[in-house]
C-alpha cells in the first residue's frame, strides 16, 4: 500500500479511492487464500477419490479423478471384514489410548499446572525449569530405554505400556499454569477460603470452573496426539490385536510392499486411511470454537 | 515431525501474546519469578502438602518415563558393546567417537539445510495465514482457516503415506502438474529433490497449526491499537508490518523455537518414505533415524544411546542460544 | 469473542464426546485384558500353548488345521509386523529378556543375526536333526550350522523369469536364455517403444535379496561364516560374481535400457500391470505377488528360467524364503520344536493351503516334488504349470552363507547402488566400496576378518 495520505481534503474521494484500494487488495488477498486452500486441500482430496478405486484402478487411473465410485461400497466392506475386522478392532484400540491417555493426561496436568502456579513445596523450581529440558529429548532416546524398564514389570506388549507413557504431558502442565496465572486471582482463591472451603473445595469448585476453557484445549490436543501417535505402540506392541490404527495401518502398508504373500492391501491402506482420520477431523471442526477459545483466552483474560 | 511436537505450540499461544507490551516480560520467563504468596492464614505446612498432594502423579510419571529411562540411557551410552566379544564400561568413548563420526555429522549438517529453507517458508507461510484471516473476516477466510489446519489432523504416517503416493513419477499428480509446466518428469523421490519433498510434507502438516498459533496471539492483541494505527492512515500491510508483528513476536519465538528442536529431531516423515526411497534415504539420513537404525537393525544399543544424547545435547545448545538471541534481539529481558 | 455465546452447545458436544470415549475405555478395558494374555503359559493339565510370531495372512488357516490335528500343543499366532519390522520387535524383545514369542518366522538372511545375540535355541536337541532328509538340501543348509539346527525350512525363492507372452510377441522378441541375450531384447524392446522396459531393476531395500540372488547365481560366495567358527569369518563382497553383476546392471542403468524404480513403490507395480516391463525377475513366490497387484494382465504372463551366464548353464539363485526358529527364551522347548517342524512340515493340508492360498514355494521334499504342486496349472499364466520351471530351478540351486550383520550389509549396497544410479559414483566402484565398508564395520564389531 501507498504510503501515508496526508489528512484527506475530499473525505468522500479519498474514501472511494480507498474502497477502490481496498477492494483491489481484497482481490488479491483472496487469490492468495484460494491457491492455498487448493494446495493444502489437494492431499485430502487424492485420498476422498483413492478411496473410491479398486486397486488396479488405483494405480493405473488419473491420480485426482473418479474413475470407478461405486468400489468405494466394495472397499469399504473388505476393510471392516479383512482378516476378521481387525481394522475395527484397531479403531477401538485407539479410541481407548486416546480417551484413557486424554482424560488421564488432562488431569494429571491440571493438577500439576495447578500446584506449580498457586502452591510452594520443595522441588517446585526445580522440576518445573527441567520441564523446558523435557522436551529436548528426542522419542528415539526414550524408547529404548523405557522398553526395557517396562519389560522389567512386565507391561510390554499391554495397553499399559502405550497409555502410561502418555499420561504424561509436559506441555499440558505448561499451558494449565500459565492460564492459572494469567486466569485466576489469587484473591478469588482466597475469598473462598476465608468463606471456609477446603484446598481441594477450592480447587474443584472455585478453580476448575474457570480453568475449562484451557482443559478442553489440553484434552483434546492430548488426545489427538496419541491417536495420531505411532513410534511408540510401534515399539512397545508385538500383539497385533493391541495395535492403533496407525500401526496397524503401517503394517497392512509394509505387507503389501513387501512382495510376499500375496496380498496386495492398497486400497485398504487408502480406505482405511481415510477412515482414520475422519474422526478427527470431524473433532476439530466441531469443537473448533471451543478449543480455538482455549488457545486464545490466555490472552483475553 | 516430532511426537513430541505435539500440543508444543499450543503453549506458546496460550501465553499471553501481549504480555512484553503490558508487563515488558516475555513469557519465556513467565515461570520463572511469578510465584504465589505463601499462604498467610493456612498453616504453611499444610499448603505444602496440598501442592506436594497435587504435583504427585506428575512428578511419579516424571520420574517413571522421562528420568528413568534417560538415566538408564545415560548408562548405556557409557558402555561400549560389539557384536562379538561383549560389552564394558568405556566412560564417553562413545560420544568421542559420535562426534567425529561421519554420519552423525552429515546427517545433522543435512538437517540444518532442511531447517535454513523450511523453517523461514513455513513459518512465513504461516504468519501470512494468520495476518490474512485476522485482517479478513470473510466466509473464505473460515473456509481457509480450517483447511489449513486439517492437516493437523493427520497422523505423520499416514501424511507421508500420502505423500508417497502423490510423488509417483508414473501416475502421482505432483508429476502431471511438472508435465502440464513443461518442465517434464521430474523425479521428487531422487538424491536431489528428496529434502525438497520431505519439506512439502512437513509445511504441509504444521503451517495451519502454527498459523492457528500466531492467530490466536494476534486476537489476543488490543484492537484500539489498530483503530488509533487506522486513523493516522495506516494501511493494513503497515499496520500488519509495524504494529501486529511486533505484538506477537514473543509468539513467534517460541514457535520459531519449537519448529527448530523439531527440525533437529526430525524422524517420522523420513522414516515412513525410506521404503519406497531406500537408496536415497540412507539410514544415517537425519541423526534420530541414526539413532533409530543403530538400535533397531544393527542392535548396537550403547552407541545408539550415545547418539541420541549427543543430539539431545546439539538441541539443547542450539536452543538456548537461540532464545538468548532472540531475546537479545527483541529486547525481552 | 462471540464464543462465549455458543459455548454451552459446544461444550454439550465435548462433554458427550469425552463421556463416549470413557465409556468405549471401560467397556474395552474389560476385554482388553484378554487380548495382550500371555500365550506361552500351560495352566494345570491343559494343552501347552505355543506363541507363533508370523506375517502371512494365510497363516490363519494352516494354525486351524495345525490345532484340529494336535491335542497337547496350541498354537498361538501373533502377527508382530512384517518383515523388518518383526526382527526389530524381535531383537528388542530378546535384549529385554521377556516378549519374545516361542516360535518365530524368519527369512533365511536373518538367521546368523539373531542366532549370534544367542536369540535362537539349538533344535537338535529335540530331535530337529531328524528332518534333514525331509528337505531340499540346499535349504536345510540355510538353516543348520553343522549339526546345529536353528530353524526348520518353510518356503524359498528360486529364481525365474516371468514375461509378457504378449509383448514378447507384439515386439518380435525371443526368450533369452542368456544375459547377453537378455541385453539384446532389452535394446529392441526399447528401441521400438521406447516408453517400454525390459524390467525394473531395484534400487532398494526390498531389491538387496533379489541383486543378492543374481549374484548367487553368478557364483558369488560373499561370506565364508559359521557360528561354531567364531570370531572368524571370510568377507568377499567384491569377487567376480558380484563384480559381474553390478558391472552388466551398471550397463543397462547407464542405457537406460531398464527402469530404477523401488521395487516397493506403486510405480513398480503400476509397471507390472501397465505393460511397461515386459519381464519380471521373479522369485518363486513372485506368481502370486503377481496375480494379486496385476489383476488385469490374467493370461498374458509366462514363467520360464533365469537367463544363464554361459550358454546352456544351470546356475541359479535364491531370493527370499522363510523358516521357523524356536527362540531361546521359550519356556517349552519340546514343543515349540514340535510346531516349528509340525506347522508344515510335511502336511498335506498344510501346504495346500500355502500353495493355493499364500503363494508359498515349498523347500519339503515330498512337496516340492509331488504332482500337485508341480502339475498345478495357473490360469493367470494361461494354464502354464510355472512350477515347472521353478522346481528344476530350486533344485540346481548351490549352498549359499548369510553374514551375521546381514542388515548392515544390505544397507550398504543399497546405499552405494543407489549412488552409481545417480551417477555419484562409477559402477565399477560399488563392489569395492561395499566390501570396504562392511569389512570395516565387521572389523569393529569385533570380527577376525579374512578377505
Amino acid at each position: 500500500m501507498t504510503t501515508a495520505v496526508a489528512t484527506p481534503a475530499v473525505p468522500a474521494t479519498h474514501h472511494a479511492r480507498r474502497k477502490a484500494r481496498v477492494s483491489k487488495g481484497r482481490v488479491t488477498v483472496n487469490v492468495v487464500m484460494v491457491a492455498m486452500i487448493l494446495y493444502f486441500l489437494m492431499p485430502f482430496w487424492w485420498l476422498v477419490v483413492a478411496a473410491t478405486k479398486n486397486n488396479d484402478a488405483l494405480f493405473s487411473t488419473a491420480a485426482l479423478w473418479f474413475h470407478s465410485p461405486g468400489s468405494i461400497v466394495d472397499n469399504l466392506r473388505q476393510l471392516f471384514t479383512y482378516n476378521d475386522g481387525e481394522y475395527l478392532r484397531w479403531m477401538g484400540n485407539t479410541v481407548v489410548y486416546a480417551g484413557v491417555s486424554g482424560v488421564g493426561a488432562t488431569a494429571v496436568a491440571t493438577f500439576a499446572g495447578y500446584a506449580f502456579a498457586k502452591y510452594r513445596f520443595p522441588g517446585r523450581n526445580l522440576l518445573f525449569s527441567s520441564l523446558l529440558g523435557a522436551i529436548m529429548v528426542p522419542a528415539t532416546a526414550l524408547a529404548i530405554p523405557t522398553y526395557l524398564l517396562l519389560s522389567k514389570v512386565a507391561l510390554t506388549d499391554t495397553m499399559w505400556a502405550v497409555i502410561l507413557p502418555s499420561l504424561l504431558n509436559p506441555f499440558g502442565v505448561y499451558l494449565v499454569r500459565v492460564y492459572v496465572q494469567d486466569s485466576l486471582p489469587d484473591e478469588l482463591l482466597e475469598a473462598a477460603r476465608v468463606d471456609g472451603a477446603g484446598e481441594l473445595r477450592v480447587l474443584f469448585n472455585v478453580a476448575l470452573p474457570t480453568l475449562k476453557p484451557a482443559l478442553v484445549t489440553v484434552l483434546l490436543f492430548s488426545m489427538v496426539g496419541t491417536w495420531n501417535n505411532f513410534f511408540l505402540p510401534l515399539v512397545m506392541l508385538n500383539n497385533d490385536k493391541l495395535f492403533p490404527l496407525t500401526v496397524g495401518l503401517q503394517s497392512w502398508y509394509a505387507g503389501a510392499m513387501v512382495q510376499s504373500g500375496a496380498n496386495a492391501l492398497f486400497t485398504l491402506v487408502v480406505v482405511g486411511s481415510l477412515v482414520a482420520i475422519l474422526p478427527l477431523i470431524l473433532a476439530f471442526l466441531l469443537l473448533q470454537r471451543y478449543w480455538r477459545g482455549g488457545l486464545t483466552v490466555g490472552s483475553l483474560k | 515431525m516430532s511426537l513430541l511436537r505435539q500440543g508444543s505450540a499450543a503453549a506458546a499461544a496460550a501465553a499471553p501474546p501481549d504480555t512484553p507490551v503490558r508487563r515488558g516480560r516475555g513469557t519465556v520467563t513467565a515461570g520463572r519469578s511469578a510465584g504465589p504468596r505463601t499462604g498467610r492464614r493456612s498453616s504453611r505446612t499444610r499448603h505444602q502438602l496440598m501442592g506436594l498432594f497435587l504435583i504427585t502423579p506428575f512428578t511419579l510419571l516424571f520420574l517413571a518415563f522421562l528420568v528413568a529411562p534417560l538415566g538408564y540411557a545415560f548408562w548405556l551410552s557409557l558402555r561400549t558393546s560389539t557384536l562379538v566379544g561383549g560389552d564394558h564400561f568405556s566412560w564417553f568413548a562413545n560420544y568421542q567417537q559420535a562426534f567425529t563420526d561421519h554420519q552423525f555429522l552429515s546427517g545433522l549438517a543435512r538437517v540444518a539445510l532442511f531447517g535454513v529453507v523450511q523453517i523461514p517458508l513455513m513459518l512465513g507461510l504461516a504468519l501470512l495465514g494468520a495476518l490474512l484471516i485476522d485482517e479478513v473476516g470473510s466466509r473464505l477466510a473460515k473456509v481457509f482457516r480450517m483447511t489449513l489446519f486439517m492437516p493437523y489432523a493427520v497422523p505423520a504416517v499416514i501424511g507421508a503415506l500420502m505423500w508417497g503416493f502423490l510423488y509417483s513419477p508414473t501416475f502421482g499428480p505432483v508429476q502431471s502438474l511438472t508435465h502440464a509446466l513443461g518442465l517434464g518428469s521430474v523425479d521428487l523421490l531422487s538424491h536431489s529433490l528428496m529434502l525438497t519433498s520431505l519439506g512439502n510434507i512437513v509445511t504441509w502438516q504444521w503451517t495451519g497449526y502454527n498459523m492457528i498459533v500466531l492467530y490466536a496471539a494476534l486476537q489476543g492483541l488490543p484492537r484500539e491499537v489498530y483503530e488509533a494505527a487506522k486513523l493516522d492512515g495506516a494501511g493494513p500491510v503497515q499496520t500488519a508490518l509495524r504494529i501486529k508483528i511486533p505484538m506477537v513476536s514473543s509468539a513467534l519465538v517460541l514457535t520459531l523455537m519449537f519448529t527448530i528442536i523439531g527440525t533437529l529431531q526430525f524422524f517420522t516423515e523420513p522414516r515412513v518414505l525410506r521404503p519406497i526411497a531406500s537408496s536415497v534415504i540412507t539410514p544415517d539420513y537425519t541423526p534420530n533415524l541414526y539413532a533409530y537404525n543403530l538400535a533397531f537393525q544393527y542392535s548396537e544399543f550403547n552407541y545408539s544411546a550415545a547418539i541420541s544424547f549427543a543430539l539431545g545435547a546439539v538441541v539443547f545448545v542450539g536452543s538456548y542460544l537461540f532464545l538468548f538471541a532472540a531475546r537479545r534481539r527483541s529486547g525481552l529481558k | 469473542m462471540s464464543a462465549s455465546r455458543k459455548l454451552p452447545s459446544v461444550r454439550r458436544v465435548a462433554t458427550a464426546v469425552v463421556s463416549a470415549a470413557v465409556a468405549t475405555t471401560l467397556l474395552a478395558a474389560c476385554g482388553g485384558g484378554s487380548g495382550g494374555g500371555s500365550g506361552s503359559g500351560a495352566a494345570g493339565n491343559g494343552p501347552v500353548h505355543i506363541k507363533v510370531w508370523a506375517w502371512y495372512p494365510q497363516f490363519k488357516q494352516v494354525v486351524a488345521q495345525f490345532n484340529k490335528t494336535h491335542k497337547d500343543v496350541q498354537v498361538d499366532w501373533v502377527q508382530a509386523g512384517v518383515g523388518q519390522d518383526e526382527y526389530t520387535k524381535l531383537k528388542t524383545a530378546l535384549k529385554a529378556g521377556q516378549g519374545a514369542p516361542d516360535v518365530v518366522m524368519l527369512e533365511f538372511q536373518e538367521l546368523p543375526t539373531i542366532q549370534l545375540t544367542k536369540g535362537l535355541l539349538d533344535m537338535s536337541k529335540y530331535g530337529a536333526d531328524d528332518d534333514k532328509g525331509d528337505y531340499v538340501d540346499w535349504a536345510w543348509k540355510q538353516v543348520s550350522d553343522g549339526d546345529h539346527v536353528y530353524a526348520i525350512p518353510v518356503d524359498a525363492g528360486p529364481m525365474a523369469m516371468l514375461y509378457r507372452a504378449d509383448l514378447f510377441k507384439k515386439y518380435g522378441l525371443k526368450i533369452p536364455t542368456t544375459w547377453a541375450e537378455y541385453k539384446a531384447e532389452a535394446v529392441k524392446l526399447h528401441k521400438a517403444d521406447p516408453n517400454a522396459y525390459m524390467t525394473d531393476f531395484g534400487s532398494d531395500e526390498t531389491a538387496a535379496g533379489w541383486l543378492q540372488g543374481l549374484q548367487w547365481q553368478a557364483g558369488s560366495k560373499p561370506y565364508d561364516y559359521s557360528a561354531s567358527k567364531l570370531p572368524d569369518i571370510g568377507v568377499k563382497l567384491d569377487d567376480a560374481g558380484a563384480k559381474q553383476v553390478y558391472d552388466y546392471w551398471g550397463d543397462l542403468v547407464k542405457n537406460k535400457l531398464v527402469d530404477t524404480a523401488s521395487y516397493a513403490t506403486t510405480d513398480f507395480y503400476n509397471g507390472l500391470s501397465s505393460g511397461k516391463y515386459a519381464t519380471y525377475l521373479a522369485a518363486g513366490w513372485g506368481p502370486g505377488y503377481l496375480s494379486s497387484v496385476a489383476k488385469k494382465t490374467a493370461g498374458k504372463w509366462r514363467a520360464a528360467p533365469l537367463p544363464q551366464w554361459t550358454a546352456g548353464g544351470n546356475a541359479q539363485g535364491d531370493w527370499g524364503g522363510s523358516a521357523f526358529s524356536v527362540t531361546s527364551k521359550t519356556q517349552h522347548p519340546k514343543e515349540a520344536t514340535e510346531v516349528a517342524r509340525e506347522l508344515f512340515g510335511t502336511s498335506q493340508a498344510a501346504w495346500k493351503i500355502g500353495i493355493d492360498q499364500a503363494y508359498l514355494f515349498p523347500t519339503v521334499n515330498s512337496v516340492l516334488n509331488g504332482a500337485y504342486f508341480q502339475d498345478k496349472k495357473y490360469a493367470f499364466f494361461g494354464g502354464q504349470q510355472v512350477n515347472k520351471v521353478f522346481v528344476p530351478a530350486a533344485n540346481g540351486i548351490g549352498t549359499f552363507d548369510w553374514s551375521p550383520f546381514q542388515d548392515f550389509a544390505y544397507n550398504t549396497q543399497t546405499t552405494e547402488v543407489g549412488k552409481a544410479i545417480q551417477g555419484q559414483t562409477p559402477w565399477s566402484s560399488v563392489a569395492g566400496n561395499v566390501q570396504q565398508q562392511v569389512t570395516s564395520y565387521a572389523s569393529k564389531q569385533g570380527f577376525k576378518v579374512s578377505k
